[in-house]
């Protein structure tokens, strides 16, 4: 009897295998330029402010709105850079912000009973309901058929964050994520959009749609 | 050995009442012109000659090394401001509210699609953060009047430095339910990069709260 105290275990791993061989895997073909279409509205999650009517980052959220993704960028933008830079400054914050939404359009998150692609603060994008400014929309308008993706088309999220000003913030390019203060810097330089968005996000294709 | 001192003393100092005298005598101007900050530029400062009563020098300060506004805002740029009205409920345009720029006292009325004309509006940054931590935009504050609504007080709208800047007003109507009607006010958040630089530039080393921002 002593002999065969190996059978369970063999069978126990033969069962494991034969699961695992006969497992379907889900897999999840990439968002890519390719096989999306573009998004044509973003879902906002407004957060409350608190009993003091003071911003809560991690407020209550009250309601989704639904906007059009155009005006969302639109509104997002003169929030996040400053409608003064340099127009290149804002146009490389434009398809910052623009492919920022994108994403996270791609990637609804469900939350205490509410679907929604961002919210209303810095969690996600700084975003005031009507607050477009001329220069920003222009700067928008500029990239608004462009999409700066991977290099195999995958729609993925640019990331941004203020940075220090007067600086080209070379570690925010070693974080693959954009300083905004370095979109102006390098646009003081003379430096095109495109040269600000090569330079904070590597291996990057811009593409038109 | 005393009597020495005191006549020493005393010498000393009428010698140095001379020299004032004739100092504030033979240059009785040239100190106070040399004060352009202080004088009138068509006003001539009166001379010995013209029968002015010779008084010292008023003390030569050198203008402050801080500005009391920023550079920017000292070539007093101006830039076209427009302002939508809205009905804060059905998010509709208001035609015909007025819109007053308070530091100004522009007012202009609005059209059919809720839009007034171009204000003349003036980049004013507040010039008690401006040694500190300049700030990146100005701030500018509007009312809007219409007659069944309730007055909308909108503060800190932001104007930057050379680019037309648009705003929008929200307006909620006077309802049979409002008893007591009073304005309503909305202040726009300053920027968020302005804020970020602000927090920076008093941050210890002992508390640093929630520390400089990193990639």
């Amino acid at each position: 009897m002593k002999r065969y105290h190996w059978v369970p275990g063999v069978a126990a791993v033969m069962a494991m295998a034969f699961v695992s061989l006969t497992q379907t895997k889900t897999v999840q073909a990439a968002a890519t330029l390719d096989n999306t279409a573009p998004p044509t509205i973003v879902r906002v999650a407004i957060r409350e402010n608190n009993p003091s009517g003071e911003p809560d980052p991690r407020g209550r959220i009250v309601w989704v709105q639904t906007v059009p993704f155009d005006e969302y960028c639109k509104d997002v933008l003169p929030n996040e850079w400053i409608p003064s830079w340099k127009p290149d400054a804002l146009k490389a914050g434009a398809m910052a912000v623009k492919m920022f939404a994108w994403y996270h359009h791609l990637h609804p998150i469900t939350m205490d009973g509410f679907t929604y692609d961002v919210d209303n603060t810095v969690n996600f994008q700084t975003f005031r309901y009507l607050s477009n400014q001329p220069e920003c929309d222009a700067a928008y308008n500029a990239v608004k058929n462009l999409a700066y993706v991977d290099n195999n088309g995958a729609i993925i999220e640019l990331n941004y964050r203020a940075g220090t000003p007067n600086d080209p913030n070379w570690q925010y390019r070693n974080a693959q994520k954009m300083a905004q203060w370095g979109s102006e810097y390098w646009a003081e330089k003379g430096r095109t959009y495109e040269q600000i968005l090569q330079f904070y996000y590597l291996n990057r294709l811009l593409r038109g749609y | 050995m005393s009597t020495k001192i005191h006549w020493t003393l005393r010498t000393g100092l009428t010698l140095a009442s001379i020299l004032i005298t004739s100092m504030a005598l033979s240059v009785p101007s040239a100190r106070a012109d040399s004060v352009g900050w202080f004088s009138h530029p068509d006003k001539k400062s009166p001379t010995i000659a013209d029968g002015a009563i010779p008084v010292a020098a008023p003390v030569s300060i050198p203008p402050q090394e801080t500005p009391s506004a920023p550079p920017k805002e000292q070539a007093a740029k101006r830039i076209p401001l427009r302002v939508k009205v809205i009905d804060g409920r059905t998010q509709k345009p208001l035609a015909g509210a007025e819109v007053v720029l308070i530091e100004t006292g522009q007012r202009l009325t609005t059209d059919s699609q809720g839009l007034t004309g171009e204000f003349n509006a003036p980049v004013i940054r507040n010039p008690k953060y401006f040694p500190l931590v300049a700030e990146l935009h100005g701030q500018l504050g509007l009312i809007a009047y219409k007659n069944g609504y309730r007055d909308s007080v909108h503060l800190g709208v932001r104007i930057n430095d050379g680019v037309p800047a648009n705003t929008t007003i929200w307006m909620y109507k006077i309802g049979p339910l409002d008893r007591r009607i009073e304005p309503v006010l909305y202040q726009v958040p300053y920027h968020r990069l302005w804020l970020i630089e602000l927090t920076q530039r008093f941050r210890s080393k002992t508390q640093p709260g929630e520390g400089p921002q990193r990639p």
